[in-house]
């Protein structure tokens, strides 16, 4: 996935809502949008699509069109027509130079219609173990990592906050079944739909068909399904502010913005909290509080000053497999390991890693080193199978942390974040909101304990 | 003398058939996993019927967990954490299950002639901050915490009381507690009529139980760090636990490694990986540090004198060096 127009380095200061869900239903009745408890559903285009339309809204849900880029022109006049709340649009990678002005002349053309760009590459949120059932009747042990390997969609939303910056991200996932047919259960679509939210997003939540058909003849089994996840939804979508953004000290700058990429996903999983964006913005754009940047680009000189200044001041600058002479190669060179040379600057230094990152495991425990105890946002104990991702509001202070837990199961979660705060509470979508916790405040940190974090927890800090 | 085994030291690839003839053979396997003792434990099984198989897996996890909360020293109520804080120069009643996990620790510790020691304990705490990015220890600090280090220390008052005869003991049950834990799910299965059964602790033991239908075991693919030598063994009413120090900083200085050799006080610098095949989950999974520990020479001599255990050591560079006293070990696994 490659972005070529430049994007500002600005974070995301997002005009929308989000935690929404969008329900993607593809038989040909539905209960309502009151009983599902869900408003924006979605339904994937076609000749005959005009009497599910209206059976929908007449249930009261928003109804999206889902369909290519291509079919829009087509099919817009129509959704007008039809009273569609919006079109959610797939646009393939080649597409996506286009699709941008495309947009904005459909959005011109038809102000009535919201256009939603959706990414289809997300995957199922899950902890995975490492025998994989497969089609073909085999099971193997795939991984060697004894630690829980989570399936995270954070690294992804990331890409699109960053690409897409007109628009909350909008991501759907096809469930992995690995082959046992498993049914799907309450955890699963409960999980799905915490990660949305927990890492402010929008979700288009395929049902599978089977529940869809229950749902929709009352079978009272799959309405007890159902009704475990409506906690789910309700806290999701209780956004408590739309001014919070995600608190980061760490900068990776690419080439190309590409979910592919598996450090990403392991920075994600260490709870390293990252920005990413395109290595041509590091001119251009201001950047301030990051203790560690990492670059996977080949600098220009301009660059090159850039990131000078930057160790200068104080940052730690990792570039990666860029070899060449270097602004910022003024002082002796010392090698740290076969791998790794590094560059005293001013208050920071440069560290020139001569190869491609062949263990992203390591890389990210390698830049949890590099950040110290000092510089870390946020810590966890116990939290093998939890993200936790910091939000500061207008005053760069880290008001709130949403969390995910991945094994789905109760785990008592000991928590540090940076700053001292005089009151922590805990909400959660068992209990609401909110319980006060505990906190301990020493030398500029903050420790609480969360006692049963199951899926989603939310904690609210207000500072001294 | 691993900190929580989180870290990557396992194994293995395992291949089997599920079922033989159609759904209805495809409907017996139940597979499910659970998140304890810090990394996901799987198992998959074979029974009667689909109920029958997932009550027996509930059954068999709820064991792991009790397990856990008698083991664990992460959670200050387990009851190895309370006697960590109070059998010091005074006899304390225990459990059968945690005595019975302490006395095979004492017996490898005896075996491995202090090499393997589940005193540890006081050495883990002090490099675990190291590993986390902290200073590495002074060689004060490290002689002080050495000084707690000793299985000769512990003593074992039948049937069920421990006594430390140090003031600063502490046992670490981190490099047996997951085989153990695996061996008594392993056993409530089989009194359950669960004959055929895989069970996976984080990757780092393995039970099979029985072998899949219409096979004759299960073919459970070796850690290979070379990953030009593919070992594997046909694995029946037997365990598989792997063992392999942290690997090394990309970026800084070689970070201390989660392996601490008692002998030295410091973590183990070794290049290999050590699989060891062995009857049960608790000897496979305390042999496997053991002989990580002792290295290929010693470690050797030692599975040569223990009957029904093989071994591999492979390092990067595809050395590798077999010990067979059980299970043949294959080679040219890639499936």
């Amino acid at each position: 996935m490659a972005f070529g127009k430049p994007i500002l380095f600005l974070l995301l200061l997002s005009p929308f809502a989000w935690g929404r869900v969008f329900v993607r239903w593809s038989i040909a009745e539905l209960p309502s949008a009151r009983s599902l408890g869900v408003t924006d559903i979605v339904f994937t285009w076609n000749d005959g699509i005009s009497p599910l339309v209206a059976a929908a809204r007449k249930q009261g849900y928003r109804v999206y069109v889902e369909m290519p880029l291509q079919q829009v022109k087509a099919a817009a006049e129509a959704g007008v027509k039809a009273g569609w709340t919006g079109i959610i649009l797939e646009i393939a990678a080649s597409e996506s130079k286009e699709s941008e002005k495309q947009l904005s002349e459909l959005q011109s053309a038809y102000p009535k219609l919201r256009f939603l760009v959706l990414n289809r590459n997300g995957k199922q949120p899950d902890m995975r173990g490492s025998l994989i059932i497969k089609r073909d009747s085999i099971l193997e042990v795939s991984s060697p990592t004894a630690q829980p390997w989570i399936d995270t969609n954070l690294a992804l939303i990331k890409v699109e906050q960053q690409s897409r910056r007109t628009q909350v991200p909008l991501y759907t996932f096809a469930w992995d079944d690995q082959g046992q047919q498993k049914v799907l259960s309450a955890d699963d679509y409960s999980l799905a739909v915490a990660e949305a939210g927990a890492f402010h997003a929008d979700l288009l939540l395929q049902l599978d068909e089977p529940l869809q058909r229950a749902l929709n003849s009352h079978d009272a089994e799959a309405w007890r399904l159902w009704n475990q996840v409506r906690p789910a939804l309700r806290f999701s979508s209780a956004s408590t502010s739309q001014s919070l953004r995600p608190a980061v000290n760490v900068g990776v700058a690419v080439d190309h913005l590409d979910i592919g990429d598996e450090v990403l996903n392991l920075l994600s999983r260490h709870n390293i909290p990252f920005q990413i964006f395109l290595a041509a913005d590091l001119k251009a754009e201001e950047l301030k509080g990051f203790d560690v940047l990492v670059i996977f680009a080949k600098p220009d000189r301009e660059t090159q000053e850039r990131i000078k200044g930057l160790a200068t001041g104080g940052t730690t600058v990792v570039v990666v497999d860029a070899h060449g002479r270097y602004a910022w190669q003024g002082s002796p060179p010392v090698q740290v390991n076969e791998h790794t040379i590094s560059y005293a600057v001013g208050n920071g230094k440069v560290l020139e890693l001569s190869e491609a990152v062949t263990d992203p495991e390591i890389f990210a425990q390698d830049i949890r080193r590099l950040l110290g105890k000092r510089n870390s946002l946020l810590s966890l104990w116990n939290g093998l199978t939890t993200i936790a991702v910091p939000y500061k509001d207008r005053r760069e202070t880290v008001s709130l942390v949403e969390l995910v837990n991945y094994s789905a199961e109760p785990v008592r979660v000991q928590m540090q974040v940076k700053g001292s705060f005089r009151a922590v509470r805990y909400e959660s979508p068992e209990h609401g909101c909110c319980e006060s916790l505990a906190p301990l405040n020493h030398d500029g940190f903050t420790e609480f304990v969360i006692p049963d974090l199951r899926i989603a927890g939310r904690v609210h800090l207000e500072s001294q | 003398m691993r900190f929580d085994k989180q870290w990557p030291v396992a194994l293995l690839f395992v291949f089997f058939s599920i079922g033989v003839s159609g759904r209805g053979s495809d409907n017996r396997l139940v597979y499910k996993k659970k998140y304890v003792m810090g990394t996901v434990f799987e198992i998959a099984a074979y029974g009667e019927s689909r109920e029958q198989v997932s009550a027996a897996i509930d059954k068999a996890f709820q064991e792991i967990v009790r397990m856990d909360d008698l083991m664990s020293n992460y959670k200050a109520e387990s009851a190895l954490s309370h006697l960590n804080r109070s059998a010091h120069f005074h006899a304390e009643s225990i459990s059968p299950d945690l005595y019975r996990v302490i006395e095979r620790g004492v017996q490898l510790s005896k075996l491995s002639d202090g090499k393997f020691d589940i005193t540890v304990a006081p050495l883990v705490n002090l490099w675990k901050a190291a590993l986390a990015g902290d200073s590495v220890p002074s060689p004060a600090r490290q002689q002080q915490a050495q000084a707690c280090v000793g299985y000769d220390k512990i003593e074992l008052i039948p049937p069920d009381h421990i006594m430390f005869r140090s003031s600063c003991l502490q046992l670490d049950l981190g490099a047996i507690g997951k085989g153990y834990a695996i061996d008594r799910a392993a056993e409530l299965l089989h009194s359950l009529r669960i004959e055929n059964a895989f069970l996976n602790a984080g990757g780092s033991t393995i039970i099979a139980m029985g072998s899949p239908p219409k096979q004759t075991a299960w073919r459970v693919r070796l850690r290979d760090p070379s990953h030009t030598i593919d070992p594997y063994v046909m694995l029946k009413n037997g365990s598989v636990s792997t063992s392999e120090q942290t690997t090394p900083s990309i970026l800084g200085h070689d970070s201390p490694g989660h392996i601490i050799d008692p002998s030295t006080g410091k973590p183990l610098e070794t290049q290999f990986a050590v699989s060891v095949i062995a009857p049960t989950g608790t000897m496979s999974d305390g042999l496997s540090t053991t002989l990580l520990l002792l290295g290929p020479q010693q470690g050797k001599a030692l599975v040569d004198r223990t009957p029904d255990v093989s071994a591999i050591w492979l390092s990067a560079k595809a050395q590798v060096t077999t010990a067979t006293n059980g299970p043949q070990i294959l080679f040219g696994g890639k499936l």
